[in-house]
């Protein structure tokens, strides 16, 4: 979804539930957790089971996919499914640290402007409308060049650009529920803003970002492989796969290079879409604002 | 609904487009159909002016002012619109043949050269083209300080003694100078008209000079084609000089360069017909034009290079100060295979910076792949277990070969003596900036000749005082380890000799250099020269790229 | 509502000066070298040649000497000359400004009209496999980068398939209509030149279908969610109840209400449209901003680095402001703060 959307964006599908009965809902959801579970196990165990190295020579270069090499061999005679599955270990990881630092940054900054409310809230809003006022592309280019490339740089541009997201649906939920009555009742008997925060508020506020971050894990991760196109993220000869795709550009003829992480992406983007989908319905979000 | 409507109307209207690139691509990629010439849409000129030229080609044209142009493309220009005193023979860069000149010597030292300017020769505007013209024009070369006013370095007075002849003098030997003239950017320069439009040849020409506007959409010269026009990003066109003095009159009535970015771009629009030239072909892909009938590919030496720099005195790079262990890595290269994963094997090995076919390259031994040796060596200096090396370098696409590639097989080559290349590619400024700051220890670069002289390598590689790689490796200085005396020694020599004692000097010189293991040429690629197949005359030359005035049609 | 635009109008040239000011500082203290991309690497090491590059393009001086200069300049419309073109930004910019206008404008008809209607289209076939499929077209368009269609796309449609013309906005061989607007198709026609037209319209079919495809998944979710929620509203019932015919009753009442997502994504898409743009002009080989501004961060060219961002940010918060105000009058309940 738009990365600098300023609503949440759990407006939509906001009808009256029944479709967990949904067959198809079942299946899409199934589906995702099948395949986001394929890439954890990818992540953590591909070094067991991969057919060939992920940076060695191995056969002839530029092959066409074949039973020694599903997707054939690139320009260094490397293996090409190799590397997708390897590359799982660059995108996965730091896509999921995107999103739990920008959730964390954001839910604190949110809740504590959304609670507060006054001055602190005035700043903390004024710090979420500047930052997407630069494209973020150009935003995570200056970062790269000033820093450097490098995935833990790519990181940090893209913390930077997705923060003020969560900031403002945490923001916007805790405004809601700052005025139901148990919490009112907490403020009565004296209990201090922190605990109110944590034990009342903030579990309360939370469901939404939870769901927004599932569905945009996607997004990130084409992100991030947007960046590595650009140069920006990862560096040779890591298997990153917004990097192999860029090799892919380069031989166009030999359009296994670039097919491969596509698809890889792709699964990822759509399983974590799904999942977030089944979530939503799991939770019964009806946040229509 | 509506969508599909829309989808459906756009499709109709354009199936009905006569855009000749798409019914060709219908056929195979490879043998497709002839198609005319001229496209059948558009605003073409008519067939009756004569086939006009394009060529496709990424531009990477810095400025169309010859005095502060340097580019490769820019070469190309400043032949066909400039033209120099002398120039060289594409099939043997030794040569020297006449252009604006009819006689040019150096007296026994080579402090002073005299050339006779051909009284036939006039600029567009019928002006005569005088020796005071050539005295401005390397005057303004010399004085705007622009990228290529080195080469007009060292020269003590020039000199005009009639509208015909032509003088200069140097207060040190320097052999290098006749191929120097034969540069492009020595081309001579209408100076009245130049005048007028603000340009200056004056010492202060660096500020004072404002006339590389003018010259982005006009030019001043005696060529065979002059300046149409040039829009950024998308074309360079220019028309026949029909006042061409010269005795090969130019062919085509308009030259246009268009815009090309990538290999598979050019490749399809020359399959096409719709370019004439792809001058950029990559070297995998040449196999996708063979079978076409109308094209004709042959695959030429050139005299580019790429290389990568060990440099003792960058930061991280104390390793590197033993000169076996910067001959371990030389040895631990496997250039056929570089040669085979970067070029598709159409490429050579190079022994010294010294490139293939220059003086001075002839005898010398190329280097071989030897990890046995290598392995030896490091176990020698103690360094059976390697290290590891920063290797940042610029992104770059250059002659053939992507930076990445190279550097990822070079490190996939060093792990088996176990050391590891900790790769880093940056873009071209902040390489440059890192390289002249800290320095680098392990990177990789490339080089292009300006001039068919070997001098400008020990000058640019060598290890001497001034040059650049001398001081960017961490020496060059009098009496800092790296510096070699005897390159200076033999570079003097070299530029006040000439015939055989100058080849001698200069394979002695590219000896050294082998020696330094400093610079390590990896591949000189090889060129694929694509044409249609009536395109007669392609060539390719190490002064000036391509000379169009030398391309002609067949029938 | 003219206080509130006029009041939008005047705080823009500050943020617009607070752009220019980051961008100037992120690019001149990023440790890289501009006179690389100016001299070249061989000249690098001649001080007089680095000296003269220095004096003539204004990198003489302290960084803030620098720029109040350059604001100076800024304020009389100078944007400076480009180190790479050798040509003035301003003009620069004005010349590719069409080409980039013309991609995002097919991106958002295309993605437009295509995300409505198939909202729309999967509003009314809810849950059947029409539906899913509607669906699943709009996932995967906002599941894949857009660089990667583009490749797809060109190597099947163009290469393989030859149903598509390769990049360039013009055939090869081909000179470009009278410049009016700068948007061929619209320049060719007012020339009368229908064969020129076609083609230039055939060629922006591919990138603007990349490019907006994004935007038709996510607006074609939006677009189901609202109708969904009006089928069921009890006006359209009792409109059905008086025997209104169902697409009637789909057009007048229901799609209606489909305006209010629409405009909300559209301010939101433009940044992602312009960010997009970046990668679809490389790809498909377009003249236009992004490429440009491509070559300027590549090459450190600082007065195109400035203006690319000083026009991005100022396209982008008009884009905010023209968003909000069509929000305001599409729905007068919203207060504008």
């Amino acid at each position: 979804m738009s990365l600098l959307s300023a609503e949440p964006r759990v407006i939509a599908d906001a009808t009256p539930r029944n479709t967990w009965t949904s067959p198809w809902k079942r299946v899409t959801v199934i589906g995702g957790m099948f395949v986001a579970v394929f890439w954890l196990i990818v992540v953590f165990t591909v070094q067991w089971w991969a057919p060939y190295a992920p940076l060695e020579a191995v056969g002839k270069r530029l092959q066409p996919p074949s039973w020694e090499h599903w997707f054939g061999t690139d320009a260094l005679s490397r293996d090409v499914f190799t590397r997708t599955l390897y590359g799982a270990r660059q995108t996965l990881p730091v896509s999921l640290a995107v999103i739990v630092s920008a959730v964390s940054i954001g839910t604190v900054l949110g809740a504590i402007a959304g609670f507060v409310g006054g001055r602190v809230d005035s700043l903390v809003m004024r710090l979420v409308d500047v930052t997407p006022a630069f494209p973020p592309i150009f935003l995570a280019m200056a970062v790269a060049a000033a820093l450097g490339p490098g995935l833990r740089n790519a990181f940090v541009a893209m913390v930077i650009v997705w923060w003020p997201i969560y900031a403002r649906l945490i923001r916007g939920q805790v405004q809601a529920v700052k005025h139901r009555d148990h919490i009112q009742a907490a403020v009565s008997i004296g209990a201090t803003r922190w605990r109110i925060l944590r034990k009342h508020v903030l579990p309360l506020s939370f469901t939404p970002a939870l769901i927004n971050a599932t569905l945009d894990l996607g997004q990130v991760v084409i992100l991030t492989a947007t960046l590595s196109f650009l140069g920006l993220g990862a560096k040779p000869p890591s298997p990153e796969w917004g990097a192999m795709i860029t090799d892919g550009a380069q031989f166009f003829y030999q359009w296994w290079i670039a097919v491969a992480p596509g698809i890889a992406i792709l699964t990822v983007a759509m399983a974590f879409n799904f999942l977030g989908d089944g979530l939503r319905d799991a939770l019964d979000v009806r946040a229509k604002r | 609904m509506v969508a599909v409507g829309l989808v459906a109307v756009v499709t109709a209207v354009s199936c009905g487009s006569d855009d000749s690139n798409d019914t060709s691509a219908t056929a195979a990629p490879t043998g497709s159909e002839p198609t005319a010439a001229t496209d059948a849409g558009g605003t073409a000129a008519p067939a009756a002016e004569g086939r006009e030229l394009v060529i496709a080609r990424d531009m990477d044209i810095n400025s169309l002012d010859l005095s502060r142009s340097y580019c490769d493309t820019c070469q190309i220009f400043n032949t066909a619109v400039y033209e120099t005193l002398i120039t060289v023979d594409p099939a043997d860069p030794n040569k020297i043949l006449a252009r604006l000149a009819t006689s040019w010597e150096g007296n026994a030292d080579n402090t002073v050269f005299t050339f006779k300017l051909d009284p036939a020769a006039t600029f567009t505007d019928g002006s005569p083209v005088e020796a005071k013209d050539v005295k401005w024009s390397w005057e303004r070369l010399a004085n705007v300080k622009a990228s290529a006013s080195y080469l007009m370095s060292g020269l003590n007075t020039l000199e005009a003694p009639d509208a015909a002849t032509w003088g200069a003098t140097f207060e040190a030997p320097n052999s290098a100078f006749l191929p120097i003239v034969a540069a492009s950017y020595l081309g001579v320069i209408n100076s009245d008209v130049a005048t007028e439009q603000g340009a200056s040849a004056a010492a202060d020409a660096d500020t004072a000079d404002k006339a590389e506007e003018w010259f982005l959409a006009n030019s001043a010269g005696s060529g065979p084609y002059t300046l149409e026009s040039y829009t950024q990003g998308e074309s360079l066109v220019l028309a026949r000089n029909d006042q061409y003095w010269g005795p090969d009159k130019p062919v085509f009535p308009r030259v246009t360069f268009s815009q090309v970015k990538d290999s598979s771009s050019q490749l399809q629009q020359l399959q096409a017909g719709d370019a004439d030239i792809a001058m950029q072909i990559s070297l995998d892909s040449v196999s996708q034009l063979e079978g076409d009938s109308n094209v004709t590919t042959s695959v030429v030496d050139s005299f580019n290079y790429v290389y990568i720099a060990l440099s003792p005195g960058a930061e991280g790079a104390e390793k590197l100060q033993d000169p076996n262990i910067r001959k371990a890595i030389v040895k631990a290269i496997d250039y056929d295979g570089a040669i085979e994963s970067l070029v598709a094997g159409k490429g050579k090995k190079q022994a010294s910076p010294i490139p293939n076919g220059f003086l001075g390259s002839a005898d010398l031994t190329l280097p071989s792949y030897d990890l046995e040796g290598a392995k030896q060596l490091l176990a020698d200096a103690g360094m059976a277990d390697g290290f590891d090396l920063d290797a940042t370098y610029p992104e770059a696409n250059v002659y053939g070969v992507d930076f990445s590639l190279m550097m990822q097989k070079i490190q996939q080559d060093l792990v088996k003596v176990n050391i590891n290349l900790q790769l880093t590619p940056v873009q071209f400024p902040e390489w440059a900036d890192r390289i002249d700051a800290k320095g680098i220890p392990v990177t990789a670069v490339y080089f292009a000749p300006d001039h068919t002289d070997p001098s400008q390598y020990i000058q640019f590689f060598g290890e001497i005082p001034g040059s650049s790689w001398a001081s960017r490796a961490g020496g060059g200085d009098a009496g800092t380890p790296l510096d070699n005396p005897k390159e200076s020694e033999l570079l003097a020599t070299a530029l006040a000799s000439s015939g055989d004692a100058r080849t001698q000097a200069y394979t002695d010189l590219g000896q050294q250099m082998i020696d330094d293991a400093i610079i390590v040429p990896i591949v000189n690629p090889q060129l694929v020269l694509a044409t249609a197949s009536d395109i007669t005359g392609m060539h390719y030359s190490a002064c000036c790229n391509l000379d169009l005035g030398l391309l002609g049609l067949a029938g | 509502m003219r206080r509130f635009i006029l009041r939008r109008l005047a705080v823009m040239p500050l943020l617009l000066l607070g752009i220019v000011t980051i961008a100037f500082c992120i690019s001149r203290l990023i440790p890289a070298n501009p006179l690389a991309s100016i001299v070249g690497e061989r000249a690098l090491n001649n001080d007089k040649i680095v000296a003269a590059a220095k004096a003539r393009w204004g990198l003489n001086g302290s960084l803030p000497e620098q720029y109040f200069i350059y604001i100076k300049n800024l304020l009389t419309g100078d944007l400076g000359t480009s180190f790479r073109t050798r040509q003035p930004v301003t003009d620069d910019l004005l010349h590719r400004l069409p080409a980039t206008l013309e991609l995002a404008a097919g991106a958002l008809l295309i993605g437009g009209v295509g995300g409505v209607a198939l909202g729309a289209y999967a509003a009314s076939r809810k849950d059947k496999p029409a539906d899913h499929f509607s669906r699943g077209f709009a996932l995967l368009g906002s599941s894949l980068p857009v660089f990667w269609i583009g490749l797809v796309f060109l190597f099947v449609l163009y290469a393989r398939l030859g149903w598509f013309p390769g990049p360039g906005r013009l055939p090869p061989r081909t000179k470009p209509p009278d410049h009016v607007t700068g948007f061929y198709t619209i320049d060719s026609l007012l020339d009368g030149n229908f064969t020129l037209f076609r083609q230039s319209l055939h060629r922006l079919v591919l990138p603007c279908f990349v490019l907006g495809w994004a935007y038709m998944g996510q607006l074609s979710r939006l677009v189901r969610a609202a109708m969904l929620d009006e089928i069921n509203a009890d006006y359209v019932r009792t409109a059905r109840a008086k025997g209104l015919a169902e697409r009637l009753v789909m057009r007048r009442h229901v799609l209606r209400n489909a305006w209010l997502p629409t405009l909300t994504i559209l301010g939101f898409s433009f940044a992602q449209l312009l960010t997009a743009s970046v990668l679809t002009e490389t790809i498909f080989q377009w003249n236009g901003i992004g490429s440009y501004a491509v070559q300027a961060a590549n090459t450190l060219d600082f007065p195109a680095v400035n203006g690319v961002s000083l026009f991005a940010g100022l396209a982008f918060l008009l884009a905010n402001l023209t968003t909000d105000v069509l929000y305001a009058v599409a729905d007068p309940k919203i207060r504008l703060a």
